[in-house]
């Protein structure tokens, strides 16, 4: 019944984003119609051009025809987002649908290797950390992990694009795999693609580790002073499994939602990363759209990271309880 | 000390040889002495009730029964263990780390207050028992066996209780469950740290009486520690009274609680509530226990005391100044004044059999 | 566990004949102290909040008195593109365009930081009044708030923000400041909601309720001082939030409205081919340093308040109340 009660909720969530979207094109200061006008007129067509003719482009392009009523376009909006249909872009004069999936695989390949790794270093390290607790390598390591996250990860790729491919030349600056390649299974073209991946990953892991291992460490530090750590020693249970399957198993659950939150940042943050490197992914394209006011692309775009993040956020809240056996569904208890 | 007898003389079979302990932290503002040479032994099969107030070193006596007392406090002394079946083994001879382990949960066991923190949140209580036979090489099979009988002698379901997880459990059941996994590997003793303080008193009741019927069935030796007098009144065979991190007080329960020597024993029964006394006859006990950096030279008890003098301030009584020859020893200089000086304001002690 | 709890000494409604009833001033005044200023003795204690309030300190001066100090940065300070510590006039170089960086770092300070307080202070208060009421209240109000909390988690920030940003286009540093935290609270909400969950149920909130106390009080007097650690380290959190989207928007180019930012500065070296020489590392570095040093002392002053989530350290520091706990076994 939970799964229900959040599924819904997730639809509602998701219809709530399309509604903001649907809010914004209209409300947005010379919005689609006007510009597409402007385009047509530069591009060299008639020095008038219909109204209607206007209202039909921009619903080819928008999905929305200005000339009807606000409820109507809101239906039609929404309906053809549902359907998959995005609009066409103006820029590219392709179909949004068509550009997004394209980019969107290479985004995902990005941030999944990324907050993989962001959590496994962080994880271990802060674990390490609680146990060594006191010692030298942990208080270096807290410096060190605190220093990494004060870092924009953006600034951390402006130092790398300077130091490791202008400077050093060792890794590309640019792209999401040699131009001259064709995207093939071979394995010249994987590791031309990994080679690309690997500074934009990088920026993203230095700087995002450190604030998972110190959670990470607070969590173990706070687990090991529990009884139950006590009585395991007592019962005779070996440091190593009590350092895994009770600190470790225990101190983990707390980060799930760091986790959860990671994703909805990294997906905002693909924006920025993939501007730097020039990687044509999700974020790529939204701030193209953005810069070039391609309303269309830029509404899909949006639309595709919330709907990825929503269904990361999903899945993620729906396996919590597989994991940790202590959460029941408890929903809100007796209103004050 | 000439031909006098001592309190550990009058334990035949010592299961447990206490000499000498004491437990310090180093804190900031001194050493702090939560056990100070305490002597004690521990007859096999009795049931011992150790009393005290909080902060009295009652948890650090029972830690130090499985040399497991909490970093960073450290214990000294010599405990000497005499197994049914085996060696007398040196407790504290920590040369040998598997010497320690293999005794601990094995032939001694413990059972903390707060039994649903005891377990692993994310495990089930059957892998809590599935675990604990497997490092120490039993038979799974034959003692998961032994576990569902143990579960249901303390009147649990036991594939019910298997399965749960701790906190899936009521106050009452996991106690009992932790008991059970106490005693699946058939230790002797079992040291018992205030199990009952966090149940309501019904469930306080049922569980004495369980354990007193585990005690008999399986032959146990029971080390009981509480706050709580009148709990273990019925279940000790013998008391033993702590305060200020010392043993004020040690006999067969009947004689110390009609008969105590030690006027602070003798406060604590006064102060102990009864339904049918009137209010302004209830007696709290007048100052607080000491700060275990700063304890008062001479007898600990004596600025609380109404019979305290020069003597009591000078010098501490051992625990054997009251010519223990029936087994009850009191440490207290005056023992002969005590019965006039600090009248036992019940009328009776009725002591249930 | 031993949380504060003050509503039951503020006995000024009833005037009993046995002691007097504390008056009004010292009541508040023992709020404050174990609310604000014990918490603050606890954090002042360990060395990390030490350093980082100096560090703090240190960019509020800039953006103070330094502005007053240092020339704001004009065309032709010094001749192009000198690297640092060669002039004195411009000790940290200069741009393509002969501008001090050293003048254009400082003169960056001042918007940032209101950015920063604008930003800060409104995702904390927002969230935590949102966290409270929501985690208190229960029933429909709470699903109600958190089904909008979640809405706000969902989309993504930074798009919004940018997607906002360009069709608003704001100039005004404390809106971009709020702009900027514009879905950032909703993580603090909910992290709020799950503590005042686990708070309400303890006793002596039970208590309060059956005295009759008005809701406000009971959040006010029981909640709010057991929920401060949490809001004191997500002011923190917000206001790095502020500093890395700003930054990263001025770099892009998305924002504008102010004269200078440490993010304009690394979009001009980025483009104008700083990173392609080492003449124009200085460009490029400078401006990094001063994000990563506002950053590394906030972070600083967040991990020294680690201590406050221990409730029994903060009851030790109160000078006010009573040091009650004895030696506990």
């Amino acid at each position: 019944m939970y799964i229900v009660k959040r599924v819904g909720q997730a639809l509602l969530t998701f219809v709530a984003v399309v509604s903001v979207t649907f809010a914004l094109v209209r409300a947005m200061p010379g919005g689609p119609a006007d510009f597409i006008r402007a385009k047509v007129m530069r591009s060299g067509g008639s020095d008038e051009i219909s109204m209607s003719e206007i209202n039909s482009l921009t619903e080819t392009y928008t999905n929305i025809d200005p000339s009807t009523p606000m409820h109507v376009q809101y239906f039609n909006y929404v309906s053809s987002v549902l359907q998959g249909d995005l609009g066409e872009s103006i820029w590219y004069n392709k179909p949004v649908a068509e550009i997004l999936i394209d980019a969107a695989p290479w985004t995902i390949f990005l941030l999944s290797v990324s907050i993989l790794l962001t959590f496994g270093i962080g994880i271990v390290l802060g674990a390490v950390m609680a146990y060594l607790e006191g010692t030298k390598f942990d208080g270096a390591s807290t410096i060190g992990s605190m220093f990494l996250n004060s870092v924009p990860y953006y600034v951390a790729a402006i130092f790398m694009v300077y130091i490791v491919s202008i400077q050093l030349g060792f890794l590309p600056q640019s792209g999401r795999f040699d131009a001259a390649l064709q995207p093939a299974l071979t394995v010249e073209f994987v590791s031309s693609m990994l080679r690309h991946a690997v500074l934009p990953i990088v920026s993203l892991v230095i700087t995002g580790f450190g604030g998972v291992a110190i959670t990470m460490r607070g969590n173990a530090i706070q687990e090991i002073g529990e009884d139950y750590i006590r009585v395991a020693h007592l019962r005779g249970v070996p440091g190593r499994r009590i350092a895994t399957r009770y600190v470790g198993r225990n101190a983990i659950l707390p980060m799930y939602t760091n986790f959860m939150i990671s994703i909805g940042f990294m997906f905002g943050g693909s924006v920025i990363l993939e501007q730097i490197f020039a990687y044509e992914g999700l974020g790529y394209y939204l701030l193209d759209a953005i810069n070039s006011k391609d309303y269309p692309l830029m509404m899909g775009g949006f639309l595709l990271i919330s709907f990825a993040v929503l269904v990361c956020i999903l899945v993620a809240d729906l396996t919590y309880s597989k994991i940790d056996p202590r959460i029941s569904d408890t929903g809100s208890r007796e209103a004050y | 000390m000439t031909m006098q007898q001592t309190h550990t003389a009058a334990v035949e079979d010592p299961i447990f040889e206490v000499r000498d302990i004491s437990v310090s932290f180093d804190m900031d503002r001194g050493e702090s002495r939560v056990l100070d040479r305490v002597d004690m032994d521990i007859q096999r099969g009795e049931i011992l009730g150790v009393v005290g107030e909080s902060g009295s070193g009652k948890s650090m006596f029972a830690s130090a029964l499985l040399d497991a007392v909490v970093d960073p406090g450290v214990l000294t002394g010599d405990i000497r263990f005499n197994p049914e079946d085996g060696r007398s083994v040196d407790l504290l001879d920590r040369s040998d780390d598997e010497d320690i382990k293999d005794i601990r949960w094995r032939q001694i066991a413990m059972v903390f207050q707060g039994a649903m923190s005891s377990f692993n949140p994310t495990m089930t209580i059957e892998e809590h028992f599935r675990e604990t036979l497997s490092i120490h090489g039993y038979d799974v099979d034959e003692g998961m066996e032994r576990a569902r009988d143990l579960l249901s002698d303390l009147y649990l379901e036991a594939d019910q209780v298997l399965g749960s997880h701790p906190h899936e459990l009521s106050g009452g059941m996991s106690q009992r469950a932790l008991i059970a996994l106490a005693l699946v590997l058939e230790p002797e003793v079992l040291v018992m740290d205030e199990p009952t303080a966090a149940l309501d008193l019904l469930m306080q009741r049922s569980i004495i009486e369980l354990i007193k019927e585990i005690a008999t069935e399986r032959d146990l030796t029971i080390v009981f520690i509480t706050h709580d007098l009148p709990l273990v009144a019925n279940l000790a065979d013998r008391l033993a009274v702590l305060y200020a991190f010392e043993f004020v007080e040690v006999g067969p329960s009947d004689d110390v609680l009609t008969g105590a020597k030690h006027p602070y024993t003798r406060a604590l029964l006064n102060a102990t509530p009864n339904l049918d006394t009137p209010r302004e006859e209830m007696r709290p006990i007048e100052g607080s226990a000491p700060d275990p950096v700063n304890v008062p030279d001479g007898c600990s008890y004596h600025p609380r005391c109404p019979l305290a003098d020069d003597l009591c301030v000078r010098e501490d009584p051992p625990l054997d100044s009251s010519d223990p020859t029936d087994g009850h020893a009191a440490a207290c200089h005056h023992v002969e004044r005590v019965p006039d000086e600090v009248p036992l304001t019940l009328q009776e002690v009725t002591v249930d059999e | 566990m031993a949380e504060k709890n003050s509503s039951f000494s503020q006995s000024d409604d009833y005037a009993s004949g046995a002691g007097k009833a504390a008056s009004k001033e010292e009541i508040y005044r023992e709020w404050v102290d174990m609310a604000l200023l014990a918490p603050l003795r606890v954090a002042w204690n360990d060395w990390r909040t030490q350093v980082g309030s100096l560090i703090i300190l240190f960019y509020v001066l800039m953006g103070t008195v330094g502005v007053a100090l240092v020339d704001p940065p004009t065309e032709g300070q010094g001749p192009r593109l000198t690297t640092a510590f060669q002039d004195w006039s411009v000790p940290l170089g200069t741009n393509n365009l002969g501008e001090s960086i050293l003048s254009a770092t400082v003169h960056a300070t001042p918007p940032m930081l209101q950015m920063i307080a604008a930003g800060a202070v409104f995702s904390t208060a927002v969230a935590t009044v949102i966290g409270t009421v929501s985690g208190y209240k229960g029933g429909a109000v709470d699903r109600v708030l958190t089904t909008l909390t979640d809405i706000a988690m969902t989309i993504p920030g930074l798009p919004l923000i940018i997607l906002l940003a360009a069709m608003f286009n704001p100039t005004n540093p404390a809106v971009i400041g709020i702009l900027l935290t514009i879905n950032a609270w909703a993580g603090l909400a909910r992290s709020i909601r799950s503590q005042v969950l686990s708070l309400r149920d303890h006793s002596y909130v039970e208590a309060s309720r059956i005295m009759g106390a008005p809701t406000r009080r009971i959040l006010k007097d029981d909640i709010l001082p057991n929920i401060m650690p949490y809001v004191l380290i997500n002011f923190v959190n917000s206001a790095r939030g502020v500093i890395f989207g700003s930054v990263g928007l001025y770099y892009l180019g998305l924002l504008g409205g102010v004269h200078e930012n440490w993010g304009i500065m690394l979009d001009g070296a980025y483009s104008n081919g700083a990173i392609y020489s080492l003449k124009g590392l200085h460009w490029l570095t400078v401006p990094m340093i001063a994000i990563v040093g506002i950053s590394f002392g906030l972070v600083l002053f967040a991990q020294g308040t680690e201590k406050l989530f221990n409730p029994r350290i903060r009851a030790r520091h109160a000078e006010t109340v009573e040091d009650t706990a004895p030696y506990q076994e």
